[in-house]
């Protein structure tokens, strides 16, 4: 302890509570994935009445450490034809927006890396970049497949990335605030999704859109596209795709809970265990929608987020500022 | 040279290297992402300048919305495997020079001439509350007239996507 105050009066507090924080982050991210890879086994195993992985450890809670393994000893391969510089950026950049949203999200009323008075703009502001960084694997990689997955991607995100934001502001007007914290704060006896039910299904619909999840996986539907935007990458470039995928899931349940379900609010248990509760809650929900529905056309993509979410959006908005002003 | 003073030298070079790059590069897209860079660095800059709201706004606004229009209608028109192209004329790119050489000049006029309250005594303190009070009170006028702007563009661009697909 006395060592971590010494180092604290070098360097400030500031600086060691970025550190911890990163730290913990990573290990969240890699965790949060090797728990998703084994929860979207056992829940499409069990939807489709099959047992899924169950070999490796108890229940296989193993085999995602082995496929983990599996990936990080491939071959890393780069095609002839790719554009090499623009290839490497893909994965890595994919990677800034999940990192930097885990600095803002609060995981209890003490548990948050730093909390700013912007806080979600933070989050909104770099997925943008998650888009862009598909764009480049499409574009990079040379290839027909990857190049249209990125382009669906691009249009998915722009048609969806309006309901997402127009759906917050109506928590970010109740709450008078755009600091996550003060947010959770602002749900102490009631959470959002009661007063705003409207704005909690079209969040959750375009950010599983703005995940490129089924019913909305255009960007790498498996079934026309070989893989998507990421047909060309091998071993751990792969995996940090898949891992940033994963990820993404978690980022955008977590905003949920913290936006319409109280986030660490709770009785009994302590904060943490009540926001990873309803985070998880909702990330089940993300898996079972994609057992349960087909994927959709992409002109039914686009048309339900330009003429039914967007228009409902408003007017919910419309309405609660109005409201409020009464 | 202290903290500050690096950091700032640093996201000089990124917004630099970046416009540099939006400039220079032969192939379209690589000129998109010195785009990004630049829009980047000038976040960073804003960031460094206590305005994380106008930072924010920044990257949501330009990277998030702009530049990814940008990159849908280069893919969208654009021969999309050609490879980067060669350097354009010379009497083109000395064209640009003067261009760009005369707004830089006038840039640097109206800096040079306004007096600047220096000093650390006025730290800037201006909060997301403030400027949504200003936008909507003050600077309501001009706010409305930005938006009416707008939306007579949006239509413009409508109606010749409208009038175009007539033609054919």
């Amino acid at each position: 302890m006395n060592e971590l105050n010494n180092i604290m009066s070098i360097i400030g507090k500031e600086t060691v509570r970025a550190i911890i924080g990163l730290i913990g982050v990573l290990v969240l991210v890699v965790i949060n994935a090797l728990i998703l890879t084994w929860a979207e086994r056992k829940v499409a195993g069990h939807m489709q009445r099959r047992i899924a992985a169950k070999e490796v450890g108890p229940f296989g809670l193993i085999q995602p450490i082995a496929d983990s393994l599996k990936l990080l000893g491939k071959e890393l391969i780069t095609p002839a034809n790719v554009e090499r510089s623009l290839f490497y950026l893909a994965p890595t950049l994919i990677f800034i927006p999940v990192l930097v949203s885990f600095v803002v999200i609060p995981f209890d009323s003490y548990l948050q890396v730093k909390d700013m008075n912007v806080g979600i703009l933070v989050i909104l502001a770099f997925s943008s970049l998650s888009v862009l960084s598909i764009l480049i694997a499409g574009w990079g990689s040379n290839n027909k497949y990857s190049l249209i997955g990125a382009i669906r991607s691009v249009a998915q995100n722009i048609a969806y990335e309006i309901p997402l934001l127009l759906s917050l502001l109506p928590v970010i007007i109740i709450a008078h605030s755009l600091s996550l914290k003060d947010i959770v704060e602002a749900q102490n006896g009631l959470w959002f999704v009661v007063y705003q039910p409207f704005a909690f299904l079209i969040f959750f619909i375009a950010s599983v859109a703005e995940t490129n999840r089924t019913p909305f996986d255009l960007p790498e539907a498996e079934s026309e596209l070989v893989a998507g935007f990421h047909t060309e990458y091998t071993g751990m470039r792969f995996a940090l795709f898949f891992l940033a995928e994963y990820t993404n899931i978690f980022i955008v349940s977590a905003i949920a809970a913290t936006f319409f379900l109280g986030g660490y609010q709770g009785p009994i248990l302590p904060g943490i265990v009540w926001f990873f509760i309803k985070t998880y809650f909702l990330v089940f929900v993300i898996l079972w929608m994609r057992w349960t529905f087909p994927r959709v056309r992409f002109d039914q993509l686009l048309n339900f987020s330009w003429k039914v979410l967007i228009p409902t959006s408003l007017v919910n908005l419309i309405i609660t500022a109005g409201i409020l002003k009464l | 040279m202290n903290f500050g003073e690096f950091v700032f030298i640093i996201l000089m070079l990124v917004t630099m290297i970046g416009a540099l790059t939006t400039v220079l590069s032969g192939s379209i897209i690589y000129a998109m992402l010195g785009l990004v860079t630049t829009m980047f660095g000038i976040a960073g800059l804003y960031v460094y300048l206590n305005a994380p709201f106008l930072a924010m706004m920044q990257i949501l606004i330009y990277v998030g919305a702009i530049t990814i229009l940008i990159a849908f209608a280069i893919m969208l028109v654009g021969p999309l495997y050609q490879k980067p192209k060669e350097w354009t004329t010379i009497t083109k790119f000395v064209l640009a020079l003067m261009v760009s050489l005369f707004s830089f000049l006038m840039l640097f006029k109206v800096i040079m001439r306004t007096p600047w309250a220096g000093g650390k005594a006025k730290a800037f303190r201006i909060t997301t509350t403030d400027i949504g009070r200003m936008l909507f009170d003050k600077l309501a006028l001009p706010f409305e007239l930005i938006s009416l702007l707008i939306v007579v563009s949006i239509i413009g661009a409508v109606m010749l996507a409208l009038f175009s697909k007539g033609e054919k």
